[in-house]
């Protein structure tokens, strides 16, 4: 029992050992071999272009539902004139960032680990190394690359059609004045608030592309693997993502803390 | 090292390009090399063989240095390659070319790009070589016309042949052939044959070769070497093995399936 225990510690232990490994090439591999354009063009259409519609939808809907349900609480209290700030709030620091990444890990993530698993048992990994070629500077880096800047311009996307989505529907259905809503809007929110925002698409970003490769790497063989690989892919992203912005929630608000009180 | 069709004479090196030493490799409790031992002499062909499933393309793995040694020692021109960094072991691996066993061709890449992929990389060539370069190898498999192609239209056998392509297309050293004709139809087989001749009379390279095809085998090898539980039973020249003692050995090689099963336990 208390070995199974320590057994199961010991390889919880070795996995964050290899992961930290792993993602310290990826970051190095940026600098060794500055990735090409052959190989970043095509991550660019994928993850970059090919995105932008399903970003756009979970954008729209999470700036409408929330509208919807803040407006509800708030007439309750009377006080609708408060919702433009609220809203935009939680649309531009927590969910349009939150929920974009974990569209994006579902998309983009379970892409690449799947290709990355399939390259794996089919020795591909392999045969890049007797090229000449490192498979985690020539694969893993433009990916993380991609990811890490794309994942941010794709929040803010999701973020302006959220923020339109919202306005639409408080303005239009729900009979905010137009004037308040921007009004308050304009007093309560921050650059800051839009800052906290996209830099939390740029963790997100970099841990989806560097999980996402890392499950693929370590697919074992066979098609199950692969799929193995590629749920796993997804769960540990997911967690990252979530556990991920709680921590940054509380740093940024301590940042916030120290640089302006 | 011009591929000018003429034989060159290539005589054996006085000692061991490639040197096994002792090799230990298991994976998850499972000991798949058990104390390897295994010699191969330069501008040599050593054909390895022996039943599915007891290691020979691990072995290979570690003769490129993919995989590393548990213990032992793998030497290759008097450096010992299980010792070097992932950085000085892929300037010993430009030396190499490796055909796999599956082909392992990039997906993503057409065959073209697939077959210029290590030429691209050392950069030695301008995108016009290579691509006659590419032309050229490809016919030597007898492809032509498929270099447009992606990995995923291509039949079984001609993935294999493309992976022959690319392995042997900046004229390495040493070649690394993982079962180069299984899967192939015998008038293809006999084409790789005589290619798998062909570079080692004109370009003087050493081949490891595994195969289960008895016929190939003695086609193509100088030495020929019998692995079963993880070492090296029993080698010798074509001859030698052809009229071994050892009844592993001539079972193998004559394919009977008598006993096969215990023996397997
Ligand atoms: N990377 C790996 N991880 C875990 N086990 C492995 C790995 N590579 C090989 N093995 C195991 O080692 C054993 C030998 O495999 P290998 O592929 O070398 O056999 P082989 O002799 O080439 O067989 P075949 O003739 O069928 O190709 C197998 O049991 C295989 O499952
Ligand atoms: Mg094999």
């Amino acid at each position: 029992m208390i070995a199974d225990m320590t057994e199961s510690l010991i390889s919880v232990i070795e996995g964050a050992g290899r992961f930290t490994r792993f993602s310290a090439a990826a970051v190095k591999g940026l600098f060794v071999e500055r990735p090409g354009r052959r190989q970043m063009v095509p991550l660019v259409m994928e993850i970059g272009l090919r995105s932008v519609p399903v970003v756009l939808a979970t954008g729209a809907f999470v700036g409408m539902v929330i509208a919807v349900q803040i407006f509800a609480q708030l007439h309750k209290m009377g006080s609708e004139s408060a919702a433009g700030p609220i809203i935009n709030i939680s649309i531009v620091s927590e969910l349009g960032p939150v929920l974009a990444a974990i569209i994006l890990a579902g998309r983009v993530g379970g892409a690449m680990s799947a290709e990355l698993g399939t390259m794996k048992v089919t020795e591909q990994l392999d045969a890049l190394r007797t090229l000449g070629a490192d498979p985690v500077s020539y694969l893993v880096s433009p990916r993380f690359l991609a990811c890490f800047l794309l994942v941010p311009l794709l929040t803010i996307y999701s973020d302006a059609i959220g923020v339109l989505g919202g306005y639409l529907m408080s303005v239009r259905f729900l009979g905010i004045s137009d004037y308040h809503y921007w009004h308050q809007t304009r007093q309560f929110i921050q650059r800051w608030d839009v800052f906290v925002g996209v830099g939390k698409a740029f963790y997100f970003g970099g841990v989806i592309g560097l999980i996402c490769c890392y499950k693929g790497f370590m697919a074992e063989k066979g098609a199950e693997g692969v799929g193995r690989a590629t749920t796993d892919a997804f769960v540990a992203s997911f967690i990252a993502i979530l556990a991920g912005n709680f921590f940054m929630a509380l740093f940024f608000n301590n940042l916030y803390d120290y640089l302006y009180t | 090292m011009s591929d000018t069709g003429e034989s060159k004479v290539c005589l054996p090196g006085d000692g061991p390009i490639i040197s096994v030493e002792d090799v230990h490799k298991s994976f998850n409790g499972l000991h798949v090399l058990r104390g390897l031992n295994l010699k191969v002499m330069a501008n040599q062909t050593m054909v390895v063989i022996g039943g599915s499933g007891c290691g020979k393309s691990v072995l290979l793995k570690h003769i490129i240095g993919i995989l590393r040694p548990d213990s032992g020692r793998v030497i290759f021109d008097s450096t010992d390659i299980s010792e070097l960094k992932e950085d000085d072991l892929s300037r010993v691996r430009s030396r190499f070319g490796m055909v796999f066993q599956g082909a392992a061709l990039f997906d993503s890449l057409s065959v073209l790009e697939n077959v210029a992929f290590g030429l691209r990389r050392a950069g030695k060539h301008d995108e016009d070589q290579i691509r006659e370069i590419v032309l050229d190898k490809l016919r030597l498999v007898g492809l032509r016309d498929v270099e447009d192609k992606m990995p995923s239209e291509l039949s079984g056998g001609m993935r294999k042949r493309v992976g022959i392509a690319r392995a042997i297309a900046s004229d390495p050293e040493v070649i690394l052939y993982d079962e180069p004709t299984t899967g192939l139809d015998p008038i293809m087989a006999d084409v790789v044959n005589e290619l798998m001749l062909r570079i080692q009379k004109t370009q003087c390279a050493t081949s490891v070769v595994v195969t289960h095809d008895m016929k190939s085998a003695y086609k193509v090898a100088d030495r020929i070497a019998m692995m079963k539980d993880g070492v090296i039973v029993e080698s010798g020249t074509p001859e030698e093995i052809q009229s071994t003692e050892n009844p592993t050995v001539s079972q193998f090689i004559r394919g009977e399936a008598r006993d096969a099963v215990e023996q397997h336990s």
